[in-house]
């Protein structure tokens, strides 16, 4: 509050004393600067206005002396202004060097002292020496724009040599003439604001609805609405993107969690309960190439995720087959015992990774081409970590089809999924094909693991936050075909993000169940049903 | 053949394995009535395990006779255990007068008014079965009304109870949320110190267990249960022979449901609490896992499974608690592989069987 009334009052005493102190009159100033607090103010403001069409060399001395002013390095004696730096002290007027004794420091006030650090960073963008120095100034004018003169940008924008800082300062100089009494400057550059749509926008725009001009003048009312219209639309717009991209990163992982699952479900109708726990050692093992990778090859670090791929599949293919052939097999006839039988193996895997790890979350390196993202529009982020999980699950899906519909192994495993005692007749060895299919079924919830790690918490419990999303997933796309699966995921995914931030996590749940009941209602085989009579 | 009226009750008691159950039932009943040497401790954990037993039973109804897996049987229980709870505070306020912390930590200055009437004790018994009653005829009739069964059902249910839970780990469900509700000070106007109290409740659920033992194994070997066996074993004949199958499984989803909520119901005053963790999906994993491993459809296999895996929970929680999700992984893998009908099947074991798995599937096993 106290800073939008300074503000206020700020601009005022720039605006009355703009015109009359165009001449950079450097004794003036500095004489002013030893005059007491309101001799401090006019010397800011002087040299605010004066600095409009300043040339490089006074531009360098306004950066001396209020940097002095500021860093209590003025000093004021009887021989008139000094500054004193570390080599010693010298003539605030001429910066010749003299003798420093004698004098007082003057105290900058609250109040001055924003005036002078705006001072300060306006003078370095006129005269810094590197593009960063004055990108620096730059960054540091842009909430004090307004307490500059108007044309100050323009001029600083003219002997800009630097493209993109130019453009900068153009968009900051915009920016401060939404304060400029010149009306038509102020519609142009609430135009310009606007057209940059992302909610800091939005907020320097709405602020103008309580500017007295708002309510006395239609045009600039006019355009402020269509401003804040206009913006609204693009961040509606934007925030969309979010809801969905978020909501496809969770369907990726939600459907690299599930493609496992539908299969082996369609195959031997059982679902296996430690599907979550794969997910969890697929993120283990990725954990351990990380740290191996760390103690042979440091350099090759930031290549975890990739290297890991193989291994992740491998070993949870491994655990998967170990687990069919050791006990899902001896219980064919019996999927309700299965479902028992695999809660256990959960059961079990949680607690050797607790007793030989610990429960604490595993820290991952986050390797630079995930870590960040682009700003596409608005407030539209598309983060590389999410992105990586869905061109993750996209390539897993791409090569699990092609698994399925080209390879020996996936003709087998849709024969006996269409008709097992036929198969079996035709002389397919079955229970090598449940193997397979168990094994491939884990292996992708491993990836599903190493998908994840970069960007949920890994713990020994983390597959039981899966698991229910997943069944469902399986439980509304039917079994059998990946189709149905990825679709179902896409569903599940959207709807629960789309939910979230509207009643919150539980309630997406509730509402997600609650629509997947009443789907089974319409059919109850899930999104594609195998053709064929009802069981 | 119909048997004569006469011999029902003798029928009931044919099965050895269900009369020993019953037998035991029973002495348990009159050790805890007459035996003034058993400590509170011991009378507690007779009386917990009972409700478990329950509970175990009402699975093994729609499990073992009907063949439908619930995975979420914990939220009748919890159902049960949420209105116990209610009433239970409800009664200490009416009776002592002291504020109990959920008021405190929920941010009210009194229970809510609607919780009134459940203060009555046979007001609340008529919730907890309504309420059970209803979700589970709701739930029941989409579901099967759709076929929906086998895996899938399995899983809906888990799902169920796990959504339960969320809902209720909530503070704004207005059931305490995270803490749930604890703090109970009497019980019919008797503070829970009186000695007696605990005998009273263990005596309360061992009587609950028998009737409830008796009452089902009635019914099973009638003609309600034959249905129900067929329906588990050939649904589709038995559609086509004109019987109704959605009734017959809807009636004993319901009654297996009630059942579980009455085991709840009992087990709160008995442990003084009741939280959303009852509600979470392991706990109604292993209620499965106790009709599996004492053995499924026989009702006294329910009970067996349930006493002997919670007696060696209870056992090792005191000792070695991390040991028991071992232990309990071990039991279930065991009984799955080697036991496919549960430790009632102990008898028929032979070495050769390790070799030849599933030569113990008897005919008359559900899947």
């Amino acid at each position: 509050m106290w800073r939008r009334s300074l503000l206020a009052g700020l601009l005022g005493a720039v605006v009355a004393c703009g015109p009359a102190a165009a001449a950079f009159d450097r004794a003036a100033i500095a004489a002013q600067a030893c005059g007491g607090a309101a001799g401090m103010t006019d010397a800011a403001n002087a040299m605010a206005a004066g600095l409009v069409d300043a040339s490089a060399d006074d531009a360098k001395w306004t950066v001396a002396l209020a940097g002095a002013a500021i860093d209590r390095g003025l000093k004021c004696g009887p021989g008139g202004a000094m500054i004193v730096r570390s080599e010693g002290a010298v003539n605030a007027v001429t910066l010749s060097p003299v003798d420093g004794g004698g004098g007082t420091s003057p105290l900058l006030s609250l109040k001055n002292r924003p005036l002078f650090e705006t001072v300060r960073a306006a003078a370095t963008l006129r005269s810094g020496a590197t593009a960063d120095e004055r990108g620096a100034a730059l960054a540091a004018l842009e909430r004090r724009a307004g307490s500059l003169p108007p044309e100050f940008f323009e001029k600083a924008a003219e002997t800009e040599a630097d493209a993109g800082l130019k453009a900068r300062i153009l968009g900051v100089g915009q920016a401060a003439l939404l304060n400029s009494p010149d009306m038509p400057k102020r519609i142009a550059a609430i135009e310009h604001i606007a057209a940059t749509s992302d909610r800091r926008a939005l907020t320097r725009v709405d602020g103008l609805k309580s500017d007295p001009a708002y309510r006395t003048d239609p045009a600039f009312r006019g355009a402020v609405d269509e401003g804040v219209a206009s913006i609204g639309r693009w961040l509606a717009l934007s925030n969309a993107l979010n809801v969905f991209y978020n909501g496809l990163s969770f369907a990726s992982i939600l459907f690299m969690a599930s493609a496992g699952l539908a299969i082996i479900f369609g195959l031997m109708g059982v679902i296996n309960l430690a599907q979550g726990e794969f997910i969890m050692i697929g993120a283990y093992v990725a954990y351990a190439v990380q740290e191996t990778l760390r103690a042979v090859a440091p350099s090759l670090i930031d290549w975890y995720l990739i290297a890991a791929i193989p291994v992740v599949f491998v070993v949870t293919a491994g655990i998967g087959v170990a687990v069919e052939a050791t006990i899902v097999r001896r219980l064919y006839t019996r999927p309700l015992m299965t479902l028992l039988a695999t809660w256990a193996v959960s059961l079990l895997l949680v607690n050797l990774m607790r007793v030989a790890v610990g429960t604490q979350n595993l820290q991952f390196v986050t390797p630079w081409y995930i870590s960040g993202g682009r700003l596409l529009m608005g407030d539209f982020i598309v983060t590389w970590n999410r992105l990586f999980a869905i061109v993750f699950a996209a390539v897993t899906l791409a090569l699990t089809w092609f698994v399925l519909k080209r390879t020996p192994l996936g003709l087998n495993i849709r024969a006996v999924t269409q008709n097992r005692a036929m198969a079996g007749c035709v002389g397919i060895a079955t229970r090598r094909v449940d193997m397979m299919a168990f094994g491939l079924g884990s292996g992708l919830a491993g990836l599903a693991g190493l998908a994840l790690c970069p960007i949920y918490n890994v713990n020994p419990q983390m597959g039981s936050n899966f698991i229910v999303d997943s069944f469902m997933v399986v439980v509304l796309g039917g079994v059998g075909t990946l189709a149905g699966t990825a679709i179902a995921s896409l569903g599940v995914g959207q709807i629960n993000v789309l939910i979230e931030p509207l009643y919150g996590a539980v309630a997406a749940k509730v509402i997600v169940l609650l629509m997947i009941i009443a789907f089974l209602q319409w059919r109850p085989e899930g999104l594609y049903a195998v053709k064929g009579r009802r069981k | 053949m119909i048997a004569p009226k006469k011999a029902y009750l003798a029928r009931a008691l044919d099965d050895r394995v269900f009369s020993g159950v019953a037998a035991a039932t029973l002495l348990a009943f009159a050790a805890v009535a007459l035996w003034p040497g058993l400590s509170g401790y011991r009378v507690n954990i007779v009386g917990q395990l009972a409700c478990f037993a329950l509970l175990a039973v009402a699975l093994d109804l729609i499990w073992g006779y009907a063949g439908i897996l619930s995975l979420g049987h914990g939220l009748f229980f919890a159902i049960g255990g949420y209105v116990a709870g209610m009433h239970l505070l409800e009664q200490s306020v009416a009776t002592t007068g002291i504020t109990p912390d959920i008021v405190q930590f929920m941010g009210w200055t009194a229970l809510p008014n609607w919780w009134g009437p459940l203060g009555s004790f046979s007001i609340a018994l008529l919730a907890a079965v309504a309420v059970s009653f209803a979700a589970s005829f709701a739930f029941g009739w989409v579901s099967f009304r759709s076929r929906v069964g086998g895996v899938y059902f399995a899983i809906i249910t888990q799902a169920l109870v796990y959504v339960a839970m969320l809902l209720m780990f909530r503070n704004d469900t207005g059931f305490g949320g995270n803490n749930g509700m604890t703090g109970f000070q009497t019980i019919f106007g008797v503070p829970f110190q009186t000695p007696g109290v605990a005998e009273g409740l263990a005596l309360a659920s061992l009587g609950a267990l028998g009737l409830t033992l008796v009452g089902c194994r009635l019914l099973m070997i009638g003609r309600f249960g034959r249905l129900l066996v067929a329906t588990r074993d050939d649904e589709t004949r038995l559609r086509s022979l004109g019987y109704e199958t959605l009734r017959l499984k809807l009636a004993v989803w319901c009654l297996s449901a009630v059942i579980a909520a009455i085991a709840g119901l009992l087990y709160v005053p008995q442990v003084g609490i009741i939280n959303p963790r009852v509600l979470s999906p392991e706990l109604s994993l292993e209620i499965a896992v106790w009709c599996a491993i004492g053995g499924r459809g026989r009702l006294a296999g329910a009970v067996i499974g349930a006493v002997v895996v919670n007696a060696i929970k209870f056992s090792l929680s005191a000792t070695l608690p991390e040991l028991w999700p071992f232990v309990l992984s071990a039991l279930v893998i065991l009984v799955a592989l080697i036991f496919p009908n549960g430790l009632l099947d102990i008898g028929r074991w032979r070495p050769a069987m390790l070799t030849r798995p599933g030569a113990l599937q008897p005919k008359d096993a559900p899947s």
